[in-house]
């Protein structure tokens, strides 16, 4: 089970408890530091290791200067921003003992009017306010695993109860339980986003559901999208939003019950369609189960069931994928189409830490994937198809350039991966200290497009031999030599130091199948008994033919000193 | 968590005025409401079952004074969402585990009826 500290200068046992139930996952054992002793306890917590940290406190109490700001007294700006800065510096110090630290951001009650119309004013109350959040944010931006989580919305979706004075009297707990109910799903999206477990895909009805109406019965023309109609518009807004979702780097497929021909040409000529069938990665549009149809879509595009999100307006075609794909995500859904846009935008299982230059071309890579596939059809063997990509491979050190994707493809791998470590990026950080242990990554393209960052591998040294300790290669890349390239790599680099051996260890899982696979063809002993696969650096371990190869040096080696704190996007 | 179908004949026979039934019945439904709402928070073991008899605070009640506090600022809230008027479920010596309003789920009906009727 997962460990989270709840640090706080007020009562949050409401969250504690919220935290600890199963209604939201993923289920945590909460600590709660002392009550009064706030971030300070964070101290107290050195020796103990834990998974989450969540910081939550007032802002007078960090910062003396807003205490006197909220009085009205002569206070300097000055002073109360660089109380902020050593708040953000203190959770910078202690962030180390966390996968992740989750930091809230600070609000204040509607109650307080401060100067009123001057609040927005130079030294209203307000005007600090955002400029406390700000100069938090700005501390804490590139700090590894420390999040800003934004308190403002829970407050603003729980409205004017948001604050409790009855509760702040009677227990300590400035806010209403609603708002801690907020907090709590906030916080898990968040673990779970940190996790690797945030949706990739979102599976669309059609009829009802992206436009309104039923195309087959009314025709493209007829079906309600934007225009004059308000059920048009929100049905318009909802696209947009869908559209904005993918450019994050969300897929998108259908899975609808209609004649294909008809529903595409709808997607195709429909003048007010912000959705044409490029945006989608997949569909199955026919009159069969719409759950085996999805069973059919994820196997296709490779994807794993507990990374899709099912989108129907029919509440019967949601219980029934509810009922037989328990690891799809329904959603509850509302039956008025004008809340179809903001339902979506409130849909927290998309929560990612990051955003990588993979993630903004997923839809592309789905397509370039498609049309690979076309081409190989053209192609008498699997190896001359292979020649015509020209596959380029361009190994890489681990830097601050690529360190958030090469945590991102170590922590959402699950196929073509040896050993299935997950390491946030400081932990991957921290373990590349070592001069005995390296990592590669490589970048895969071809005359098709561009994979982006797709593989990594890590070894560690001793005396005699070396351990592969990760091997990852996403699935776009399966099969095309990469597997080989990496290998070559790390062999390469261990026989230059006149070591014996290498060796690597298949740690079996549900979804890792295709890894041992690999390694079984891969040309290492395999010894099946402790199922491990050796290779002696006697021999060189050959370069595939298929594959170009680049960013090959002996000054690979030493990747520790170009670590630092990757930027997000 | 709805009204049981006997309730109503159970609410007189806990002496509850039989004139107010149907306002009775209505504090009881928001108060199971408001139950439903804190059982959100609770484990499993700790969750309060819809029923007059349920004992929430005192000798035999399984609330402790956080959860009871949060049950304090749930009922307010949806008392006056339902009837228009603020009640302070604060007044009274509430936390009296012989005379308290929070003994029971009965206690409380008969309580903040009595308030509403003031």
């Amino acid at each position: 089970m997962l460990n989270l500290l709840l640090s706080s200068d007020f009562n949050c046992e409401t969250l504690a408890q919220l935290l600890r139930s199963n209604a939201y996952e993923p289920v945590c054992a909460v600590a709660v530091t002392p009550y009064g002793q706030g971030v300070g306890a964070l101290l107290q917590t050195a020796d103990e290791v834990k998974d989450f940290a969540v910081i939550w406190t007032m802002p007078e109490n960090v910062s003396p200067s807003f205490a006197r700001a909220l009085r009205f007294e002569i206070f300097s700006e000055e002073n109360l921003l660089s109380e902020v800065s050593d708040f953000a510096e203190y959770i910078k110090t202690y962030a180390g003992k966390f996968r992740a630290v989750f930091v809230i951001s600070w609000t204040s009650p509607c109650y307080r009017r401060g100067y009123g119309m001057a609040d927005l004013g130079s030294r209203g109350l307000r005007t600090l306010m955002l400029k406390m959040n700000l100069n938090l944010a700005e501390k804490l931006q590139g700090a590894a695993g420390v999040f800003l989580l934004d308190a403002q919305r829970w407050i603003e979706t729980v409205g004017g109860t948001a604050y409790s004075p009855k509760l702040w009297y009677l227990a300590k707990a400035p806010f209403h339980p609603a708002v801690f109910k907020e907090a709590a799903r906030d916080i898990k999206a968040a673990m779970n986003g940190v996790m690797g477990n945030s949706k990739k895909l979102i599976i669309l009805d059609l009829d009802n559901t992206l436009w309104g109406g039923t195309v087959g019965d009314v025709g493209w023309q007829n079906v309600r999208l934007g225009g004059h109609d308000y059920i048009g518009e929100a049905f318009l807004d909802f696209q947009k939003n869908l559209k904005a979702l993918s450019r994050r780097g969300i897929l998108l497929a259908i899975v609808s019950k209609n004649e294909e021909e008809v529903a595409i040409e709808a997607l195709t000529k429909h003048p007010e369609m912000i959705l044409r069938p490029n945006d989608f990665v997949g569909w199955k549009i026919n009159w069969r189960d719409k759950a085996a149809n999805i069973v059919e879509l994820a196997a296709e595009l490779n994807l794993g069931l507990q990374s899709m999100v099912f989108i129907d307006d029919n509440p019967v075609e949601r219980a029934r994928v509810h009922e037989a794909l328990p690891e799809v995500y329904v959603p509850s859904w509302p039956s008025d189409a004008t809340l179809f846009p903001s339902s979506l935008l409130q849909l927290d299982c998309f929560d990612a830490p990051y955003v990588t230059r993979e993630d903004l071309s997923r839809t592309e890579s789905y397509h370039d994937e498609k049309h690979r596939e076309q081409i190989r059809k053209t192609f008498a063997s699997h190896e001359e198809w292979l020649q015509s990509l020209g596959t380029e491979v361009t190994v890489e050190a681990v830097s601050e350039a690529n360190l958030v994707r090469i945590t991102q493809l170590l922590n959402k791998t699950n196929q073509m991966n040896l050993s299935t470590r997950r390491m946030t990026q400081r932990e991957l950080s921290d373990w590349l200290q070592s001069d005995n242990r390296k990592l590669w990554a490589f970048r895969v393209k071809d005359r098709i497009g561009d994979l982006g960052l797709t593989g990594l591998i890590t070894v560690e040294t001793s005396k005699d031999d070396a351990k592969v300790c990760d091997f990852v290669l996403s699935c776009r890349a399966f099969g095309r030599y990469v597997e080989q390239v990496m290998v070559a790599v790390a062999a390469e680099y261990c026989s230059s130091l006149g070591l014996e051996r290498l060796i690597a260890t298949y740690i079996p899982t549900a979804k890792n199948k295709p890894c041992l696979e690999f390694w079984k063809s891969s040309g290492f002993q395999w010894n099946q008994g402790d199922s491990t696969f050796s290779w002696t650096l006697d021999k060189d371990y050959p370069y595939p033919q298929a594959v170009h190869v680049t960013g090959l040096s002996k000054d690979l080696a030493d990747s520790v000193g170009a670590l630092a704190s990757a930027r997000e996007i | 968590m709805e009204l049981k179908e006997n309730e109503s004949s159970v609410l007189s026979e806990n002496n509850l005025p039989t004139e107010n039934h149907s306002v009775n019945n209505e504090v009881l439904t928001v108060i199971y409401r408001a139950m439903a709402e804190l059982n959100v928070q609770l484990s499993k073991n700790q969750r309060l079952e819809p029923s007059l008899d349920t004992a929430l605070f005192g000798e035999s009640g399984t609330l402790d004074s956080m959860t009871l506090a949060n049950f304090i600022v749930i009922t307010e809230q949806m008392l006056e969402e339902r009837f228009g008027s603020k009640i302070d479920l604060t007044q009274d010596d509430p936390f009296s585990s012989t005379t308290g309003h929070f003994r029971t789920v009965g206690s409380l009906v008969v309580y903040v009826s009595d308030q509403l009727q003031r």
